[in-house]
């Protein structure tokens, strides 16, 4: 172990890696510039590269892009990946309070914890794990998909009316279900449009319905209405709040373990450990309003994901996300298949590699914490000036994902008819979870009845999808009886 | 209406210039265009052949353009409507080539390419868990006969599928089909034993089947395969299944004659030199080199027994 | 439009939408029949009923009379709205960097900013910064003219 820790410690080995993570805080950190589409794209250059320091350059956009998603979410309430939705909700209230810099702290360093507890996980314990979460079949990818949906009435319960958060969510399914069904291979509700096989993309959706929205508000804002007093409160460095750190272990421990399971896992390990830190935190009203609680959480979470992703990647071949797909590339690119050799016969790659995520964490702490007051002002840049780079980056992120000039088109519509439903009171983030959680459970539910053969019992019978009905009700419970209470005693309005 | 006039602006220019063009030839990169992600095999493929190509070939630049999406179809459109100066050149993959023919979906035909030649392949296979009782084919069909066996092919059409489906008309059984997204979802279903057996490809169960995590059955290919030679075929078995993706080069129809030759040497000596079949053994990426005219015919014949199955049952 | 009949006749689309999407899986071919189409049917189901209870709340309970305000500033979020829809028109046939040259300086002049170095600038670096990460560091193909 010693001689791969001296790999990852010399000079042009942290050079590469904090190269790495710097990128890739900004590529997670622009709305429409995906971790998946960098590494994707990257692949290929690191052919050419020494092997193992082309897999640090792309593990260090990974970590760093799961971060980076978190700063214009706080900022802004553009979230730059569908991951940092949850950290919006929480971050940008705090960023109106003036605590824009306590968010951003709070988001790095429960990033930085949720990174290294997954990536000591993945060091320590892969293989191991890597059996027990093939166990995991189409019937618990349902489950799974249906606990992250559970986090809707997480989103409703204090702030807006839960059956509209709801319907908030369900049209997003429904959005999701255009394409091409993947029982019969025939299309559904195209309207004959070949860019609407594939179905459509959350990406065009994400940018729409946050940057874009956010952006045309600004612009039809009286000017007096941008409030700049915020200015001396950034500049004021605050601690960490007292008992974050349960919120952090509570993210980090639900992150990892999601990473672990196949399928897309960060956006439903943030709204999960959202969700889950909502229920145990003492300060549940303050949840929707500006509570770092939330933050922590959310990000602990999706950055706990990058480990446990790696887990069944590097063990078995089976990417636990998209990002960990196109990691996987750049191994078979280099003649490394995964599976045992990886830990044997390329041990001399393969380690220094895992190594270099701890440094790769390290690093984004660093930037964070570095430049969380600086990143703190963007917020004060003059709308006039931040619309139109805004505008121009959601258009050419739209495009770029797919090199289709239709997703642009897509990405405007999404702005406006989200808008119309954001003044209606739906809920953007429940349509986005929808949207986003859909296919894997339509996915997971069309597979198990096949495997079932038509029985539904398969959604119940093995002992993991028990625990799992167990965890969807305890996170069901709480909030639709506090709804219910609130109704019977007709405290509050509640439509 | 801006559109179009551009277009055909360029179209009058073209029809002036093709002498000329001759002569330069190539005046600008030329784009490759790859119906699939980056990172993919056949976008590594793409990629190993640029190096080659852009080392050996003076004045030849190239450009990859990713267009993923539809089982390679919009890919195989853009590449059917490029401008055919010799400018645009393409991937396609089989059986998904023919496949949206077959069935409909494709607004280009075998006559909208030229077809340049083969460079890589995957044999299809059979696997199964590792704890199966299920040994051989024929224990395959003798379990599937005793009751429906779940089965995880990669998508309705794919390679995987039309096999599945070959197997079922060759023996008269029905699979309960689990159609996947994507190989990851069947390599995690057969790992975790959540399936009976899956159709897939040898490259992507290959580590698996060495590491004793999965079972491969057979090769559906006409002759054992170098990368796992002590595996026999389906047809040794006594069984005539046969399936293999393929991943060639085609160019739009219609480039002048002399870029066109150019052109296919240039992939054909490419192919045959000790650098790219070095990388390409790396790099995991099985060759089959084969000649433009034997492809074409290689494709055809694909089309033929696609739409056999197709009509059966379509999808 | 008042707030309550704009979010009443949303309620309504929905519940169309659903009726719609409820009787299209009856078309579902093959095995779709029995696995896809009770999903959907399931979607369907659900947001009809949600919508209906709302749509009823609505009728029944909301005596509000506030206007649906899409934005305060009509011209300025008109504006924007063009200059989006104008730079994605003209995306295809002159790639990022001319309309978006355009694009950046008009919608800031036309939110009030008046001070065109710093505009001039601030086009300078986004297009600089666009050109150094996606033409050269990522290779992503952009549309139209290229440098």
């Amino acid at each position: 172990m010693l001689e791969h820790i001296a790999v990852v410690f010399t000079f042009s080995s942290l050079l590469t890696i904090a190269i790495g993570t710097t990128a890739g805080v900004a590529i997670g950190g622009m709305p429409g510039l995906t971790a998946t589409m960098a590494v994707g794209l990257l692949v290929p250059f690191t052919y050419t590269m020494d092997p193992t320091a082309g897999l640090m350059l792309l593990g260090g956009i990974y970590c760093g892009a799961m971060y980076g998603g978190s700063i214009p979410a706080i900022l802004l309430n553009t979230p730059g990946t569908p991951a940092a939705v949850a950290t919006a909700i929480e971050g940008y209230p705090m960023s109106r309070k003036g605590h824009a810099g306590l968010a951003l702290k709070v988001s790095v360093v429960a990033s930085f914890v949720g990174g290294t507890f997954s990536v000591f996980i993945l060091l320590m314990f892969a293989p191991l794990l890597a059996r027990q979460a093939l166990a995991f079949g189409p019937a618990e990818t349902f489950l799974l998909a249906l606990m992250g949906l559970a986090g809707i009435i997480s989103i409703a319960d204090e702030n807006s009316s839960l059956i509209k958060a709801l319907i908030a969510g369900l049209l997003g399914m429904i959005i999701a279900i255009v394409g091409t069904d993947d029982m019969s291979g025939s299309l559904r509700y195209t309207g004959g449009l070949i860019e609407l096989i594939d179905g459509i993309d959350f990406m065009p959706a994400l940018i729409g319905l946050f940057s874009m929205i956010q952006m045309l508000e600004l612009a039809g804002m009286h000017q007096h209405e941008i409030d700049t007093s915020t200015l001396h409160k950034t500049q004021k460095r605050e601690p960490l709040p007292k008992g974050i750190g349960k919120h952090i272990a509570l993210g980090s421990g639900t992150g990892t373990v999601i990473g672990i399971l196949p399928g897309e896992g960060a956006t439903i390990a943030a709204f999960i450990s959202y969700n889950l830190s909502k229920r145990i935190s003492r300060a549940k009203e303050l949840f929707g309003k500006g509570n770092p609680e939330g933050i922590a959480a959310a990000e602990s979470g999706n950055n706990g994901c990058v480990g446990g992703s790696l887990v069944p990647t590097l063990t078995l071949g089976i990417p636990g996300n998209s990002v960990a797909a196109a990691l996987m590339g750049a191994f078979i690119i280099q003649g490394m298949i995964p599976g045992p050799e990886l830990f044997t016969e390329y041990a001399d790659r393969t380690y220094p590699f895992i190594l270099s995520l701890f440094v790769a964490n390290g690093v984004f702490l660093l930037v964070g914490l570095g430049f969380a007051p600086y990143l703190a002002r963007i917020a004060l840049v003059p709308p006039a000036l931040m619309v139109p780079v805004v505008g121009a980056f959601a258009v050419l992120g739209s495009y770029a994902l797919n090199n289709a000039v239709f997703d642009v088109y897509l990405m405007i519509a999404f702005a406006l008819g989200g808008l119309i439903l954001k003044k209606l009171g739906y809920s953007l983030e429940a349509l986005i979870l929808g949207l986003i959680l859909g296919p894997i459970a339509e996915g997971g539910f069309t597979q198990g009845m096949i495997i079932g053969k038509g029985s539904p019992w398969i959604f119940i019978e093995s002992p993991i999808a028990k625990v799992m009905w167990v965890i969807i009700f305890l996170l069901l419970l709480p909030p639709l009886y506090s709804y219910y209470k609130n109704v019977h005693l007709g405290k509050e309005d509640p439509v | 209406m801006f559109k179009k006039s551009i277009l055909a602006g360029i179209v009058v220019a073209l029809g002036l210039t093709t002498t000329a063009a001759i002569a330069e030839y190539p005046s600008k990169p030329v784009t490759i265009i790859v119906p699939s992600k980056a990172g993919g095999s056949t976008d590594r493929t793409a990629r190993l052949f640029t190096e080659v190509a852009e080392k050996n070939y003076d004045g030849f630049e190239f450009i990859i353009k990713n267009i993923p999406g539809s089982g390679g179809q919009k890919g195989f459109e853009a590449i059917a409507r490029a401008t055919p100066d010799g400018h645009t050149i393409g991937l396609v993959f089989t059986p998904q080539l023919v496949a949206h023919i077959v069935s409909g979906r494709a607004k280009y035909t075998l006559d909208s390419f030229h077809i340049m030649g083969n460079t890589a392949q995957d044999p299809a296979i059979v696997v199964v868990p590792k704890d199966s009782p299920i040994k051989s084919m024929a224990d395959l069909a003798a379990a599937a006969k005793a009751n429906a066996l779940t089965v995880a092919v990669n998508g309705i059409g794919s390679d995987d599928f039309l096999a599945a489906k070959s197997f079922e008309s060759a023996t008269g059984v029905t699979f309960n089909l689990l159609p996947t997204k994507g190989s990851t979802e069947q390599k995690a279903a057969i790992l975790g034993g959540h399936v009976d057996a899956a159709f897939m490809n040898l490259s992507q169960m290959i580590k698996q089947h060495q590491a004793g995590d999965a079972r491969i059955i057979a090769l559906l290919t006409e002759e054992r395969d170098e990368h796992l030679p002590d595996m026999p075929t389906a047809k040794e078995q006594g069984y005539e299944v046969f399936m293999r993706a393929t991943r060639g080069f085609v160019a739009p129809a219609g480039i002048d004659e002399a870029i066109q030759t150019r052109l296919d040497t240039m992939l054909a000596e490419v192919m045959a030199t000790d650098e790219f079949q070095e990388k390409a053994k790396t790099g995991s990426i099985f060759l089959l080199p084969m000649t433009g005219p034997d492809y074409l015919a290689y494709l055809k014949d694909l089309m033929a027994q696609t739409k056999a199955v197709y009509d059966k049952a379509p999808w | 439009m008042t707030k309550k009949t704009a979010d009443r006749a949303i309620l309504a689309l929905f519940i169309v939408m659903a009726v719609l999407l409820y009787i299209s899986t009856a078309n579902y071919p093959g095995i779709a029949k029995t696995t896809s189409a009770k999903y959907v049917r399931f979607l369907a189901v659900f947001i009809g009923l949600l919508s209906t209870v709302q749509l009823a709340h609505s009728l029944y309970k909301d005596r509000s009379h506030n206007r649906l305000v899409l934005t305060e500033n009509m011209p300025r979020f008109l504006g924007l709205l063009a200059a989006l829809i104008v730079f994605a028109l003209t995306f295809e046939p002159l790639g990022f960097f001319i309309p978006a040259a355009v694009f950046i300086p008009v919608v800031a002049i036309m939110l009030g900013y008046r001070r065109p170095v710093v505009i001039g600038l601030t086009t300078v670096g986004v297009l600089l910064f666009v050109y150094l990460v996606f033409v050269k560091l990522l290779a992503v193909n952009l549309p139209g003219i290229n440098f």
